[in-house]
């Protein structure tokens, strides 16, 4: 799968453009990372991808083909976003985890079981949290890493982070980093939009800082 | 059993009520007469108005006469709707109109033709009273329903977006919120269905029994509104809202308001 920006600006209102210029190609297995200053737009550039917002200017291209023309349910099903914000509903951590899978854009995947949710749970250093906890009662980092594990259930083809290892400690983020990695390396898309940077030491990672007049090159 | 009339001096005798009242304004220093005078003038003009085309409607006895009759009636509800929830980014107006129009319509029809079965069912008599009660009573239910809609969509921006990115359809991402607009318009009136005849007699029921009607029979009918209110309440609130829903998403299932 290939996500295009092409040429791409976007603008508020009467406010003045976030940024102008935007040329980016996100694709399977590529690894990209999204640098800014807060509040230069970072967030909304991720959100483009996800087609949450319309660019004001320039075009984006799913696999080749303007997207205002192409299914949006089905681009957001497969390019998957975890918001900065990691939000938790009421229920449970099972019934958080296993809320998209109630969409029918998703209803292909397959509930996943206790113990196989138990595993992902571990595996992201989640073991103090059940699967009948409260979601509502977990901590920011805790709802952050639940967030990414929603989103890791529906095996998208590109993963789109805001920020994932903002509320989380080193051993978390270094946990984190690596699952992006492995993510990465089994043919994910991934892009992170960070502000403290992100560690990760895989082969060809681009590294870009987004400022108002398009994307620098900071390093691969 | 015939209602007595009441004649010209009876009214004017009427008066005499609105007189006390402004006796008690002067004397408490209320500064209510003005209000009072003109809430009087007001109420004679706009009822004998409306008593005099009706009289010209029933007498012409035409089912297109009666049906804009009906529209203006919902008109005016859409308009007060407009009124109260007067949103600064989605405009109601229309979209509750024509849903007004459409679902009122639909149950009115029903009411006269398969419940009373009034032949024929636009018979002005009928089809004018029962729909402006429909208008008048689900009128709150769809200003409640929406409030609570729009608001919903405001402060919940952030899990339905969320739902949206995960693949939901705009439908999908807002159906709990969508149930809960509409119970929240519909309660009133299923309240009014358990206190009904306890608090006070309604006041269709009244004038029936005013009008000579057997108690009994004046019950009937009242039933028969009741339940027929219910039911334009639940279609009108659920058609409104998902108009109104409609529109506060682009067909790319982004959601417009902030």
């Amino acid at each position: 799968m290939q996500i295009r920006l092409d040429n791409v600006g976007l603008r508020f209102g009467d406010r003045s453009p976030l940024f102008e210029g935007v040329d980016l190609v996100v694709e399977s297995g590529r690894f990209i990372i999204i640098e800014g200053a807060s509040g230069c737009g970072k967030s909304s550039l991720l959100r483009l991808l996800n087609r949450l917002h319309e660019p004001t200017t320039g075009q984006v291209l799913i696999d080749g083909a303007v997207a205002r023309a192409s299914d949006v349910i089905d681009l957001r099903r497969r390019a998957v976003l975890v918001p900065q914000t990691p939000f938790a509903g009421p229920g449970t951590v099972r019934d958080n985890l296993l809320w998209p899978l109630k969409f029918r854009a998703n209803r292909q995947h397959l509930h996943p079981t206790d113990a196989a949710l138990r595993r992902h749970l571990d595996s992201l250093l989640l073991q103090d949290v059940g699967l009948e906890d409260e979601a509502r009662t977990l901590s920011v980092g805790q709802r952050q890493r639940l967030a990414l594990m929603r989103a890791l259930l529906l095996e998208p083809e590109i993963l789109l982070c805001d920020e994932p290892t903002a509320a989380l400690d080193t051993v978390a983020r270094t946990v984190i980093e690596a699952r992006l990695e492995s993510r990465c390396a089994a043919g994910c898309g991934v892009v992170v939009v960070t502000h403290q940077g992100l560690d990760v030491s895989a082969e060809g990672v681009l590294r870009v800082r987004l400022q108002a007049d398009g994307l620098q090159q900071v390093g691969t | 059993m015939n209602p007595v009339a009441i004649g010209p001096g009876q009214l004017l005798l009427c008066l005499l009520f609105v007189g006390v009242a402004g006796a008690a304004s002067v004397a408490l220093r209320l500064h209510l007469e003005r209000d009072l005078l003109w809430g009087t003038v007001r109420a004679f003009a706009q009822l004998f108005l409306v008593g005099y085309v009706l009289d010209i409607v029933f007498a012409l006895d035409r089912p297109l006469l009666v049906m804009a009759v009906f529209v203006f009636m919902v008109f005016w509800a859409a308009h007060a709707v407009r009124g109260r929830v007067r949103d600064p980014q989605i405009g109601v107006f229309a979209p509750t109109f024509v849903s007004m129009v459409v679902s009122y319509l639909a149950v009115t029809t029903v009411v006269t033709a398969v419940v009373v079965q009034v032949d024929p069912w636009w018979t002005p008599q009928y089809f004018i009273p029962l729909g402006g009660m429909i208008a008048g009573n689900s009128m709150n239910a769809i200003s409640v329903c929406l409030e609570r809609l729009l608001t919903g969509l405001r402060e919940r921006r952030e899990a339905i977006e969320l739902a949206l990115s995960l693949g939901a359809t705009y439908r999908e991402a807002t159906a709990d919120l969508l149930a809960e607009a509409v119970r929240a318009g519909m309660i009133p009136s299923i309240n009014a269905l358990m206190t009904v005849g306890l608090v006070s007699l309604p006041g269709m029921m009244t004038g029936q029994i005013l009008a000579g009607v057997a108690p009994v029979s004046a019950v009937k009918y009242q039933i028969v509104v009741m339940l027929m209110l219910v039911a334009s309440t639940a279609i009108g609130s659920v058609v409104v809202a998902a108009v109104v829903r409609r529109r506060c998403f682009t067909s790319s299932q982004q959601l417009i308001l902030h």
